[in-house]
């Protein structure tokens, strides 16, 4: 009798019941999709910060970046230590090794340049990987190098690859200074050994790069026989916000407990990442780049701060809206109500009644509402970020729950105002 | 009616709300794209020596004041300690901090005449403690040498090639090392996109000599492109929300009028028109998506108000525009969402509509 009553009402009410499970899927795809986007913006919007470039530089343990910075011991060598370019592929071996996005070796030199006006002046000569493609030992494959790392490069010409074997990519201070176009031929002679690059782009970075040259990592190591040498790393991670932990570890790790250790060294932060880099690259000092580690954090922070606010608001928004539906559904029963009771129902299995109808709408509206969400949620990763937006099932509760709390107390008051009503006064149109 | 004032004041809400924040992220974000430090640099122009006191005064008067976070004007020189040669930078430390907020010092910032802030290379290479004092030693401006005594208040850790200098206050730099009337470089941290800073940067360039200003690419344009993404998604959602809250307001006011059919049925029993019946319930829609509107308009600007605060410290600024947009987009939701139920009801036989069918 009693499915026979929800069926009933189900079927005779289809349009009613339709709208109100309709309502109900709106607001659950739209509390789905808020949901999903919100867990995932993190991860989202931290690839994009990654045009900012490296934050985090490798460089060998005895070499300080004085030499960097003046221009003194220019010719004594930059830095007479060098890291093993054979190394660079257990950067995918380490804990975080799927946080590694992107990675460049560097090898610096000073080169004379010899110009057209037949005088030589000296400039930083810069080996890098371009667009090198790695076969990993893990049995992956990894494309990585300047192209992904530096592009806020505005470049004239085109960039080079690694296989290149004279060319070379020539600053843009540097270029106006010497007066080189694309397409010039440059000569460079280092301890006496005399090379001529062909000039295949200039590119223009807003930093001192713009002053210095860069050819392949292979030229730049046959050119000062420094076979398998490389002087510094730069390094992108996705990398986790920093917090006192962090701090404190970075500072010194052996300071820690083992719990808090453990903690540390399995989640994501930039500390973290430097110490597991200097396990795997022997006689290396990873440090986070803090212009960009520091920014990334506070900007992620915000980021997930205003979208988790707008998924209130619009969790808020959609709750409300199933509930006024819901509780003008139920309150335009009364007559019906009024019947089952002047038959002699009792209050309980009217309730129920009506609450089993309402729930099984639910259930309905709720599963066709999270599949549509999981919809919009991907077009907008794919609109907004280009790829898409990972499906996490703990939404489906989440979801699951708001629904049941939303549909019921959205009924129960009705129902209780439904209950007080006296048969006559109803059936009689009041 | 409750119920459908509540749904249209709701829908209002987010709609004034999101819009709100729409407009106002660029502003807002950006604030936080400053903590990537300075965007916009002077140096001298081709063959002068160093950006001028003059030029730089003029120069910065140039940037409109409140977009200005922080300017930082350096002078380096080296000197030496213990016989080893370090790079020493005069600064406007007040003015460093505000530009270069990524800065982690341990220690304090230098607030005393002979107190300086050291890079962590510098520290390791001579032990040097927050607290302890050093002897710098060089040749100074007017070539004369000479031995001054420092105090460490802090030690700088960047990552970067800061770490290699020592930063002292423009007054010690000249105590110190000799008076200087130029700057070697001057770093401006503002808040503005890269087509502003390239407006700001022509008028400097035309109006003042001697000076280059250049974009820091890395930051405006990696900055460019970041903001664009998240305003891109705010606008998404803010679209997405704004639908589904739309629909969602409709089927509430469709719910409402249909629950009316019998008074419509009556009144066409009695002799009303179909275009006043419809008349009257779009007055009434009308009129309720106008004051679920106006309350939507203070509660919206009272959330963006709330996520402003609580997101990014600031309060967000008013914007008129959404007042009429608001208004005018709850008012078609009600309004046609009234229509379609009544005309339906409308289309029916009295008859059959007041016996409940």
């Amino acid at each position: 009798m009693f499915f026979r009553l929800v069926k009933g009402a189900l079927f005779r009410q289809k349009g009613k019941m339709l709208m109100v499970a309709f309502t109900i899927a709106l607001g659950a795809s739209l509390a789905t999709a808020m949901l999903n986007v919100m867990l995932d913006v993190g991860d989202k919007v931290n690839r994009e910060l990654k045009t900012y470039g490296a934050n985090i530089n490798v460089i060998p343990k005895e070499a300080s970046l004085l030499g960097e910075l003046y221009d003194v011991d220019d010719d004594s060598g930059l830095t007479e230590h060098y890291l093993n370019e054979s190394e660079l592929g257990s950067l995918k071996t380490i804990f975080w090794a799927f946080n590694i996005v992107d990675f460049t070796p560097y090898l610096n030199a000073r080169i004379n340049v010899n110009s057209r006006s037949g005088g030589e002046t000296g400039v930083n000569l810069v080996g890098a990987w371009f667009d090198k493609h790695m076969d990993l030992p893990t049995g992956e494959s990894l494309d990585t190098g300047m192209r992904n790392m530096k592009n806020w490069w505005d470049v004239e010409g085109s960039w080079i690859s690694d296989d290149d074997a004279d060319s070379a990519m020539v600053g843009g201070i540097l270029a106006e200074r010497m007066g080189l176009g694309v397409g010039d031929t440059i000569s460079v002679s280092i301890a006496g050994r005399l090379q001529d690059l062909n000039v295949r782009g200039i590119f223009n970075s807003g930093s001192d790069e713009d002053e210095r040259v860069y050819v392949p990592l292979a030229l730049a190591q046959s050119l000062i026989g420094k076979q398998g040498s490389v002087s510094s790393i730069e390094v992108s991670a996705l990398t986790t916000p920093d917090n006192e932990l962090s701090r404190r570890a970075a500072q010194n790790p052996n300071s820690l407990s083992v719990k808090e250790w453990e903690t540390w060294y399995c989640t994501a932060y930039v500390s973290a990442i430097c110490y597991q880099i200097d396990e795997v690259l022997t006689g290396s000092v990873a440090k986070p780049i803090r212009q960009v580690a520091e920014s990334e954090g506070a900007i992620l922070e915000k980021t997930q701060l205003l979208m988790l606010l707008i998924t209130v608001l619009s969790l808020i928004g959609s709750a409300l809206g199933i509930s006024n539906l819901v509780t003008a559904g139920v309150m335009e029963r009364s007559r019906e109500i009024g019947l089952l009771k002047a038959l002699g129902a009792d209050n309980a299995p009217v309730s129920f009644l009506v609450l089993a109808e309402i729930l099984i709408t639910g259930v309905i509206g709720g599963v066709a509402g999270y599949f549509a969400g999981l919809g919009f949620a991907q077009i907008i990763g794919h609109s907004v970020f280009g790829s898409a937006i990972a499906i996490k099932p703990m939404v489906i509760p989440i979801v699951a729950i708001l629904v049941f709390i939303v549909t019921v107390a959205g009924s129960l008051p009705s129902i209780r105002l439904m209950l007080s009503l006296r048969p006559a006064e109803v059936l009689h149109g009041r | 009616m409750f119920v459908a004032l509540l749904a249209v004041a709701v829908g209002a809400t987010i709609l004034s709300g999101l819009v709100t924040i729409y407009y106002d992220i660029p502003r807002q974000m950006g604030q936080e794209f400053r903590s990537y430090g300075a965007n916009f640099i002077l140096t001298a122009a081709n063959g002068a020596e160093g950006v001028s006191e003059d030029a730089f005064l003029s120069s910065t008067a140039l940037i409109p004041s409140e977009k200005i976070v922080g300017i930082a004007p350096y002078r380096y020189e080296t000197v030496k300690i213990n016989e080893q040669p370090f790079m020493a930078a005069g600064v406007d430390l007040e003015g460093a901090r505000k530009a270069s907020p990524y800065w982690f010092v341990s220690g304090e910032w230098p607030d005393a005449a002979g107190s300086v802030l050291i890079g962590q290379e510098v520290a390791d290479m001579i032990h040097l403690l927050p607290g302890s004092r050093f002897t710098m030693t060089g040749t100074g401006l007017d070539g004369e040498s000479f031995s001054h005594d420092f105090n460490v208040s802090g030690i700088v850790q960047t990552g970067g090639a800061e770490e290699a200098f020592i930063f002292m206050s423009l007054n010690d730099f000249s105590g110190a090392i000799g008076e200087r009337a130029d700057y070697d470089v001057v770093e401006c941290s503002i808040s503005a996109s890269e087509q502003e800073l390239e407006a700001i940067g022509a008028v400097i360039s035309e109006n003042v000599a001697d000076v280059t200003p250049r974009l820091v690419k890395r930051v405006t344009q990696s900055e460019g492109i970041v903001l664009t993404k998240l305003q891109a998604l705010v606008f998404l959602v803010t679209a997405v929300v704004l639908a589904l809250t739309m629909i969602c307001v409709a089927t509430t006011m469709m719910a409402v009028v249909t629950e009316r059919r019998r008074e419509i049925g009556l009144k066409k029993a009695l002799g009303a028109s179909d275009r006043g019946i419809v008349m009257e319930f779009l007055g009434e829609g009308l009129a309720l998506g106008c004051l679920g509107g106006i309350l939507g308009v203070f509660l919206g600007f009272g959330f963006a108000q709330l996520i402003g605060v609580n997101v990014f410290n600031r309060s967000i600024s008013f914007q008129p525009l959404i007042v009429p947009f608001t208004l005018i987009a709850s008012i078609v939701a009600t309004g046609a969402a009234c229509l379609i139920p009544v005309r339906s009801a409308t289309d029916v036989d009295p008859a059959i509509v007041l016996r409940g069918e």
